[in-house]
């Protein structure tokens, strides 16, 4: 590969083609204005003092000081750990079922995709409508008999069934994202390989695990980044559900600020989710990283 | 080339209609920010009635901006220090106006309330205008007051304690009568707004602390205090379980989940409003300390750096007008400040709430309690110490006098980082400290 390209004849003129960059620029400029400036503004204010102007880690260790702190990383943490996995096995499924082309796979497909269209503070006013003690759960079970007086499934005396509705919240709603990621990615793949697949013999597992699993690779890194990082910003339909019982780091940013009227402690919790999601994202583009002799 | 010719054409249309926009002579148009009003149905009643009339009245438009404390608070910041104001009137709660007056956001409005003065068709209570005067100036014109009270079912009352009075209600009656429903009925119906953006901190800091150890912030860790937070605590067993998500009274209370709750008049108020002849309003319980209460003062001030400042003067003289106060009391149940107002007897849900806000103020053991002041940019430290103390307490169950030494230690810190005086009910000493 190096000596190819050191061996490489020399472009002869050495003019800029600018068209690229001039393309390039709008994009950039947004970036920059509305993403990457705030982004310096937010890892400033977490670092300085707002006294005094210097620099001081004063707000990250407050934020550790913080009761709320360590419960909202390990929720933050614990709900992605449940609900991505779910969301990626259900929307494989669900892709797999598209990609079949059933008569009426379409209408199926719009269905599937409908919660891409909710905020997620919707989603879980949805699902508080179904699981609230006046809801439409209760209802149906006490019509069904099964029940004699409404259950209150939202107590506090059930962390674990608070985090059972946001788990489920979150599969209903985000679980169309990967979905729709993964029905794009299935129709680039070409049907020879699976023609070729079947001609050798290959049962339907084996087809699905040996041949579109890994050809699906960067749809599967594109859908897990994305979710990934839309999760560690989970916070409407935690709020709606559980209050602040179950904290998580995206909701205690906002009380920070709102609440609390700390900018500067908002900031640092900010900066963490940034570093959090940077990671998760790295250790993604590692580990699924498709091998060169793979690319096309 | 068709595309790009209609392109060019809607391009120049544009800029002739904004040439156009920029030549028609502009409707003089104030900007009116605030952190009242923030749901949506008050926003609409705020820019459609209140306004509006104001508008048709005067010819002045007014920009209406209504968004929650933090970003209400850093816009008018943000002006300051750009040193450029586009915000001429400005309406918010007494204990903000501290952080406005040390950043130098708001006037002196002396000179107004001498020209409100000089009209005499108004006149304002005397202790909600000795509470706008901080650090030598008047910070505010006293706008419409709030309080908060309890809210009940009428069925609720017949498992009241047997040979008690409802409107003399105290802590051990709320607690006995919980206990009462929970045994007839099986459930929980007692509720309180813990939710996160929920008001449960003033309950905690201006009914219980006071009636329990005729303190706010000096006795926090005393003996009193242990007893009041292990009777909490009990109460707690009878409240209902989805508490900790309540945020708004009104809708539990509807819907039935819960019989009796505690909240803001304004959030209250529409349940009196959609069945007023199904609920009753009772004043808060009495502690042994007294029954004590917080009134929530809201004030309107001119910007510094307003650029229509005579144009602000006449929308605050048009929203203290008394007949202004009695259609904020009927839109959004906000009280009147000047006694002229107070007079016009209000009808239905409002009357329900007017006779337990009179119940409450009236009460011969009543103590009034006020919000906090002198933490400056820090005031928003205050609730969650005693928020999270009722977390830690009463739903994780925690020791309460290990949890009150260290909670005790961020409000001494933060007293003494500010060098604030404490709240009434406790004597105005500088820091506060708990004792």
């Amino acid at each position: 590969m190096r000596n190819r390209t050191e061996h490489a004849p020399e472009p002869k003129a050495t003019q800029v083609v600018w068209t690229p960059y001039i393309l390039v620029l709008p994009a950039f400029a947004y970036l920059a204005l509305f993403i990457l400036y705030p982004m310096a503004q937010a890892i400033r204010l977490s670092l300085t003092d707002p006294q005094t102007g210097g620099w001081t880690a004063a707000h990250f260790l407050r934020l550790t000081q913080d009761p709320y702190f360590w419960p909202a990383v390990r929720y933050t943490l614990l709900i992605t750990a449940i609900a991505i996995p779910l969301q990626l096995a259900l929307a494989l499924a669900i892709a797999l079922l598209v990609h079949t082309r059933f008569p009426g796979h379409g209408v199926f497909l719009y269905l599937c995709a409908l919660p891409l269209g909710l905020s997620d503070l919707a989603a879980g006013l949805i699902w508080l409508s179904i699981f609230t003690e006046r809801g439409y759960l209760n209802a149906a079970l006490q019509a069904l008999g099964l029940i004699r007086s409404p259950v209150s499934f939202l107590s506090y005396e059930h962390p674990h069934w608070l985090l059972g509705a946001i788990v489920l919240t979150e599969v209903w709603r985000a679980t169309a994202i990967v979905m729709v990621i993964l029905v794009a990615g299935l129709q680039l793949i070409p049907r020879d390989y699976v023609e070729t697949a079947q001609v050798f013999g290959a049962r339907p597992w084996q087809t699905l695990w040996h041949v579109l699993l890994p050809l699906l690779r960067p749809s599967l890194q594109t859908a897990l980044i994305v979710r990934t990082i839309l999760a560690f910003q989970l916070f409407a339909t935690v709020v709606v559900l559980a209050g602040r019982l179950i904290p998580v780091l995206a909701g205690e940013a906002y009380f920070w600020y709102a609440l609390y009227r700390s900018p500067n402690v908002a900031s640092a919790y900010a900066v963490l989710i940034l570093l959090l999601s940077g990671a998760v994202t790295w250790v993604y583009l590692r580990t699924l990283r498709t091998p060169v002799e793979a690319q096309a | 080339m068709r595309r790009i010719q209609l392109a060019v054409v809607i391009t120049i249309l544009m800029a002739a209609w904004s040439v156009g926009l920029g030549r028609t002579a502009p409707a003089p148009e104030i900007v009116f920010t605030s952190n009242q009003f923030t749901p949506v149905e008050e926003q609409e009643w705020a820019r459609n009635t209140l306004l509006a009339r104001f508008t048709q009245e005067t010819g002045i438009a007014v920009r209406f901006i209504t968004e929650p404390e933090g970003p209400y608070v850093d816009r008018l910041l943000a002006e300051v220090r750009a040193g450029r104001g586009t915000i001429d009137v400005t309406g918010t709660l007494h204990g903000i106006f501290p952080v406005l007056v040390a950043q130098g956001v708001v006037r002196d409005m002396t000179e107004v309330q001498r020209q409100l003065d000089a009209r005499r068709d108004r006149t304002f209570y005397r202790d909600l205008l000795a509470a706008s005067r901080m650090e030598g100036i008047q910070a505010f014109i006293p706008w419409m007051q709030a309080t908060y009270l309890v809210a009940a079912r009428r069925e609720a009352l017949r498992y009241f304690p047997q040979g008690r009075n409802p409107m003399r209600m105290t802590y051990d009656d709320l607690l006995q009568w919980g206990q009462n429903i929970r045994e007839a009925t099986g459930e929980r119906r007692l509720g309180f707004p813990v939710g996160p953006r929920g008001l449960y901190g003033r309950f905690l800091h201006g009914y219980a602390y006071p009636s329990f150890t005729g303190s706010q912030v000096k006795r926090f860790r005393s003996a009193e205090a242990v007893r009041m937070w292990q009777y909490l605590r009990r109460l707690w067993g009878v409240t209902h379980p989805a508490s900790f998500r309540y945020e708004f009274m009104h809708e539990p209370l509807l819907l039935g989940e819960v019989w009796v709750a505690w909240d803001h008049t304004a959030r209250l108020l529409p349940a009196l409003r959609e069945r007023p002849q199904d609920f009753v309003v009772l004043p808060s319980p009495a502690g042994p300390k007294g029954r004590s209460f917080l009134t929530v003062i809201v004030g309107l001030a001119l910007t510094r750096l307003a650029p229509n400042p005579d144009l602000g003067t006449r929308l605050i003289e048009y929203l203290t007008r008394p007949s202004t106060q009695v259609l904020t009391l009927q839109g959004v149940g906000f009280f009147p400040v000047s006694p002229e107002a107070a007079r016009v007897v209000p009808t239905g849900g409002l009357k329900v709430m007017a006779d337990g806000v009179a119940a409450q103020a009236g009460a011969p053991d009543a103590r009034t309690a006020l919000l906090p002041i002198g933490l400056g940019a820090r005031t928003g430290e205050f609730v969650p110490i005693y928020v999270d103390a009722f977390r830690l307490i009463a739903i994780e169950g925690r020791p309460i006098q290990e949890v009150l030494d260290a909670q005790a230690r961020k409000l001494e810190a933060l007293y003494r980082t500010t060098n604030a005086p404490c709240p009434p009910p406790d004597p105005p000493e500088r820091p506060c400290r708990p004792d």
